[in-house]
């Protein structure tokens, strides 16, 4: 007790220094829980970034179709699957879609795309194809003969609002060739170049009659009520939708090379960490060895009077422990502050790709509470791991070496 | 009162090295030191005198020869032991910068006795009495910079005192005071010694110490040169 407190007014005896130094530190902790938060947020703002665009952040499907693109293998028993989908309370929305490999000719083109057959009013819940229609509207009064394609696909076909242009497929159970004449209704840009150049849109009704699949569907997206959910592996979802001949997949399955890119993410941000703690470590070191070489002849007193070098040990652990505390409160401050602010401005990383994923929204730092536990308890840990060594060299000197100005 | 050998020593070495140059501080000193004594050591600065009080009071070990407090031999003691002999044996008042300066003069005096486990209530008794003694009554709470330096050497001593040890070292204690100041601890420091039959060994060039001294040792290249008892 009384080394705690005479380790709390040493740390005070140089107050100039001890702010510096615990707002050094301070600073470092701070950015360790921000760069956490923007990183977390940058995860987010990809995934919701990819998974928004179509692809939704589950999907079931019959398992021979995600393979083999095959239009014969439909979702089984589509109904008890939909009519599941509608009380599950993780999930906020679900689309239909029927997908298939097709023709789109236009009067001077030809170009080979995957024909989606969407519900255009669950379809928006779901992906951002609505939001992006930069010509025409989506989807509109023109039922069954309505199509909305990729700006640089209209580009290809040259073909403006209202062209016509026809859509080749072959049906299942046959492989008879279907072809429909559609009207270009809406276009859409969404910056990506698979997205603008690859697909097109029709009503799902009209595709599954193209088809010769009826009211059968390939694929259901879904969208939960957290983003994060979609990544845990061992939840009972997955177990609960695989069933028949079907197959729920999360889009880490579907999308594995985000996953990696993300999982590199959090690697980088280890490394970012362990540079900031190697400052952090550094700050400490020199703020405790020179308050320790001012104090020689204090030291050489203590000890000389009886103070056993595990005492002098403990004194300078305790500094440094006080040391860490009062660091910890201002990053904690600073950090909640500026977190705080960017939570609500954002940061703008608008049009910048990355891991093949546009992102399109702000970047919002996520807080949690782990963030403000985790990391000031690492510095705390690290303060006195690395105040072991000036303590070392407390307890190690010699008295006549710290005396020697006087005795 | 009878007095006994409190501290001895026999055919003390004390070689340093420096830039592979060898340098014997003490030569080979062999002395005894009775309780009660008011001994001055003194000599010219390289004489040896900070050496020989560096290595009686446990601060240094010997390159050969040994010494004896209270019959132990602490020249062969080493860390914690030693720590806690001298803790329990000797008291120190230093040049200057005696006192922590971020502790209080109650908390400085009795930080010894919180080394040695002493009960917060008898620590506070006792402060009390030995400030009574050395005339700071009602400072208790005062910080050393808040007191003038002869005050802060008054402290020391007190500090030095309180936990009763065998012997007190005290080098230049009056070196940085004038000399109505000096003068006056000197006084203080006499009548404790006769009072409560503690031991002093003074290491210093301070004449007023030199006249007063009833033992008078003068080093010269880390030998004896001469031994006064008056």
């Amino acid at each position: 007790m009384f080394y705690l407190k005479l380790a709390w007014r040493n740390i005070l005896r140089n107050k100039r220094r001890t702010i510096i130094a615990s707002i050094a530190i301070g600073v470092g902790l701070a950015s360790l829980i921000l760069t956490d938060g923007l990183m977390i947020g940058m995860k987010n703002n990809l995934v919701e970034s990819a998974t928004s665009t179509l692809l939704g952040q589950a999907q079931i499907h019959n398992k021979d179709f995600r393979i083999t693109r095959d239009i014969e293998k439909t979702i089984v028993a589509k109904d008890d699957i939909t009519r599941k989908l509608e009380s599950d309370p993780l999930v906020t929305a679900y689309s239909e879609r029927i997908v298939s490999l097709g023709m789109i000719t236009s009067p001077s083109t030809a170009e080979s795309v995957i024909v989606y057959g969407i519900d255009p009013e669950t379809e928006k819940e779901l992906s951002k194809i609505d939001d992006r229609i930069i010509e025409g509207t989506y989807f509109g009064e023109n039922k069954g003969r309505e199509i909305i394609i990729g700006s640089k696909l209209a580009e290809v076909l040259e073909v403006t609002l209202g062209d016509r242009i026809v859509i080749t497929v072959a049906q299942a159970f046959g492989g008879d060739l279907s072809q429909e004449m559609f009207r270009v209704s809406g276009i859409y840009y969404f910056d990506v170049k698979e997205m603008d150049n690859g697909f097109a849109f029709i009503r799902k009704d009209k595709a599954g009659t193209m088809l010769n699949i009826g009211n059968n569907i390939h694929e259901i997206a879904i969208k939960f009520s957290d983003i994060r959910i979609a990544e845990k592996k061992d939840l009972s979802f997955w177990g609960e939708y695989s069933t028949g001949n079907n197959e729920a997949v999360s889009w880490i399955t579907i999308m594995p090379e985000l996953k990696n890119i993300l999982d590199m993410t959090d690697i980088s941000l280890y490394m970012m960490g362990g540079i900031l703690f190697f400052v952090v470590i550094f700050g400490i070191i020199n703020s405790l060895f020179m308050s320790l070489y001012e104090r020689m002849f204090e030291f050489g007193i203590l000890k000389a009077v009886g103070t056993r070098p595990s005492g002098l040990r403990k004194l300078i652990i305790f500094e440094a422990g006080w040391l860490a505390i009062v660091s910890i409160v201002i990053g904690v401050i600073i950090g909640f502050v500026l977190h705080l602010l960017l939570i609500r401005n954002g940061i703008d990383y608008g049009g910048i790709e990355f891991a093949g994923t546009f992102m399109h929204d702000k970047i919002y730092p996520v807080m949690n509470i782990s963030q403000y536990m985790k990391y000031p308890v690492f510095v705390f840990i690290f303060t006195i791991v690395v105040g072991l060594y000036p303590a070392w060299v407390a307890g190690k000197m010699k008295v006549t070496d710290a005396l020697r100005k006087s005795m | 009162m009878e007095q006994k050998t409190i501290i001895s020593t026999e055919n003390l070495v004390k070689t340093y090295k420096d830039n592979g140059m060898e340098a014997k501080a003490v030569r080979g000193i062999s002395l005894e030191i009775t309780s009660g004594e008011f001994t001055a050591v003194v000599g010219p600065s390289g004489s040896g005198k900070t050496t020989f009080l560096n290595l009686i009071s446990g601060l240094d070990t010997p390159t050969s020869g040994t010494v004896q407090i209270n019959n132990r031999l602490i020249s062969e003691m080493k860390g914690r032991e030693l720590s806690d002999f001298r803790r329990d044996n000797i008291g120190f008042v230093f040049q200057s910068y005696n006192l922590i300066p971020v502790l209080t003069v109650e908390e400085n005096i009795e930080y010894i006795m919180l080394l040695q486990n002493v009960p917060k209530r008898e620590r506070h008794d006792r402060v009390i009495k030995i400030l009574d003694k050395v005339g700071l009554n009602g400072m208790e709470s005062r910080r050393p910079t808040q007191l003038s330096g002869g005050q802060q050497q008054r402290v020391a001593i007190a500090r030095a005192m309180v936990s009763n040890p065998t012997l007190i070292l005290a080098d230049e204690p009056t070196a940085n005071l004038d000399s109505k100041m000096g003068s006056e601890l000197l006084e203080m420091m006499k009548v404790l010694n006769e009072t409560t039959g503690m031991t002093f060994i003074f290491s210093t060039h301070d004449q007023m110490i030199m006249e007063r001294a009833r033992r008078l040792i003068t080093l010269k290249d880390g030998i004896v040169k001469t031994d006064e008892i008056r």
